[in-house]
């Protein structure tokens, strides 16, 4: 009788346990350059500063009347934090998770990790659970520095903007899988990553209300799903007049995730086998 | 006694090490296309979220546009953030640029072998920047002409000549930062971090995309200090409100005046971590 061995017992606990593991590399890759880790929380800061003083160059004795004219609030501060948070996230995604397995190819690891005994998408899996703990203590820490310095507060109903975030947050990260087999096929990508976010953050309305593009920018800005979610923070939390009914708003975003989720998966599926039968996965 | 050196050292050949080490720096910016890609890209993209948030402030029928003008002494809020902007983006690139040339031969292992050359290290640090500047160069005027033809502003107008002498006084300020900046990054390693702080210290006080006026008058005083504030102010007095060369004299003095300290200050801060690093054993440790 032929003796069948295997290296492992492969299960849904021992699947957990690799996410995790890979979560807790992430992790402890994030705070073994402390410097590093206390400048995610320092530099939103520093890029919203510029950006406070402009809003005070702007202001009337009634305060920033010109932009509640657009948003529906006098709150400048309060409307470009929350997009920062949400930028933040959507920064995660293209930076950390696109060049997520291009950091292993070029560290030579990913060959090696590629023959470990567990399904491949849940390398990703790992890292979006770290990038997702990451960022969010980051944003905590953010926004309390905003809090101290720019008096950020918010008025409205913050457990339906969480519930808001989370079907965009599982688009997102939906995408970051498709996103991170793309770079890994591109391999020199950093240009192509750079514009995509800025692009993306900046036409979805992180730094202000979409209605002050230019009409041949406005309809680019309301086909992005992320626009919506955006917005309906900021619905949520600010009281800020919304492109649509909130409600609508949430049917969007739900969808987002619908599609983003299967066609990121399936994406990473056909590049990751394209990979592998070029046989490029030790290149760079 | 046999007296042998490998090289005969000459003022000549240190010049021919300060061109191989610039041709070098050549060589790598055209085998990577997309830089190049991204020196037409950025200009445009850079100032464009100011540029939509001024235009959010301003209101939908520029009821807000007094306030500023008010203060900025113009009402152009698109030329006002073009110019700041492009000066801290050539700011920023420099010191990634500059400020990795150490770090990534040290990454790559080839710092302690090109440390052994026989030639003076400063040329190591200085001569691939004489690339830099002509491809920075290269990148301002790419910004100007995609300014004019993006968002309609015309940054080549009033004194040329001015403008071309107020960047001529500011490129010995920026690469002396750069030099500093380079050499600490040796020191520190955490290169990214320290890009971040630096490049976050001139975004937050130079008026890139304010006014000084606004600023709190602690936070104005270290704008004084910083050279890029001046060439900020300069550029936009010159290009966008006709100013004369009597009317920025003070500034350009302040500037001249940088000129020749920070470049001092780049080669100290080089001197001394190099010697350090030697010391320590630590030039090839990343």
């Amino acid at each position: 009788m032929m003796n069948k061995n295997q290296l492992s017992e492969m299960s849904w606990r021992s699947h957990i346990w690799a996410i995790l593991a890979i979560a807790r590399k992430d992790w402890l890759y994030f705070f073994r350059y402390p410097l590093n880790a206390l400048f995610r929380i320092v530099e939103p800061i520093i890029w919203l500063t510029p950006v406070y003083f402009l809003g005070q160059s702007f202001a009337t004795a009634a305060g920033n009347t010109g932009f509640a004219a657009y948003a529906g609030t006098l709150d400048y501060m309060s409307f470009v934090l929350l997009g920062a948070v949400i930028s933040s996230y959507v920064s995660a995604v293209f930076w950390g998770m696109g060049f997520s397995l291009k950091e292993e190819m070029d560290a030579g690891v990913l060959e090696s990790n590629w023959l470990a005994p567990i399904p491949r998408p849940l390398f990703l899996v790992g890292r979006t659970l770290a990038s997702l703990a990451i960022t969010t203590i980051n944003n905590a820490g953010m926004l309390f520095l905003a809090w101290l310095l720019f008096d950020f507060r918010v008025s409205g109903n913050l457990l339906a903007a969480i519930a808001i975030l989370l079907p965009m947050l599982a688009a997102l990260y939906g995408f970051g899988f498709a996103f991170a087999a793309l770079v890994l096929s591109m391999r020199e990508a950093n240009t192509l990553v750079d514009v995509s976010n800025y692009l993306v953050s900046q036409m979805s309305g992180s730094q202000f209300p979409v209605q002050a593009l230019p009409p041949f920018l406005l309809p680019l800005s309301l086909a992005l799903p992320l626009t919506y979610g955006y917005d309906a923070v900021r619905g949520y939390l600010l009281n800020t007049r919304t492109l649509l009914p909130i409600q609508l708003e949430i049917v969007i975003l739900v969808a987002f995730m619908g599609v983003m989720i299967p066609l990121g998966y399936g994406i990473f599926r056909i590049i990751e086998r394209r990979c592998k039968a070029l046989g490029t996965i030790g290149l760079h | 006694m046999h007296s042998s050196i490998l090289v005969q050292r000459s003022v000549g050949s240190e010049l021919r090490a300060l061109l191989a080490m610039a041709r070098k720096e050549w060589i790598i910016f055209r085998r990577y296309p997309s830089w190049v890609i991204a020196f037409f890209i950025w200009p445009v993209l850079s100032p464009m979220g100011y540029i939509f948030s001024a235009r959010a402030l301003s209101g939908p029928d520029g009821s807000a546009l007094p306030a500023f003008s008010r203060l900025a002494g113009t009402s152009d809020y698109v030329g006002f953030v073009v110019v700041g902007s492009i000066l801290w983006m050539w700011l920023n690139m420099t010191l990634w640029d500059v400020g990795f040339q150490l770090r990534n031969e040290q990454m790559r292992g080839t710092l302690e072998s090109n440390w052994l050359c026989p030639v003076w290290r400063i040329s190591i640090l200085v001569g691939p920047n004489l690339t830099k500047i002509m491809t920075m160069l290269f990148f301002l005027t790419v910004a100007a002409l995609e300014f004019r033809l993006f968002f309609g502003v015309q940054l080549l107008q009033g004194n040329i000549a001015l403008l071309l002498l107020i960047l001529f006084l500011v490129i010995p300020s920026i690469y002396g930062l750069g030099m500093a900046f380079g050499s600490l990054v040796i020191r520190f390693k955490e290169a990214n971090a320290m890009v971040f702080l630096v490049r976050g210290i001139f975004m937050v006080f130079c008026g890139i995309t304010y006014p000084l006026e606004v600023l709190p008058p602690w936070m104005r005083s270290i704008a004084m200090v910083l050279p890029l504030t001046y060439a900020i102010r300069d550029v936009r007095a010159v290009a966008l409100a006709n100013a004369t060369y009597v009317d920025i004299l003070p500034d350009l003095q302040k500037l001249a005046l940088f000129a020749l300290i920070m470049p001092l200050l780049g080669w100290l801060t080089f001197y001394f971590t190099e010697r350090r690093a030697r010391q320590s054993g630590a030039l090839g440790q990343h």
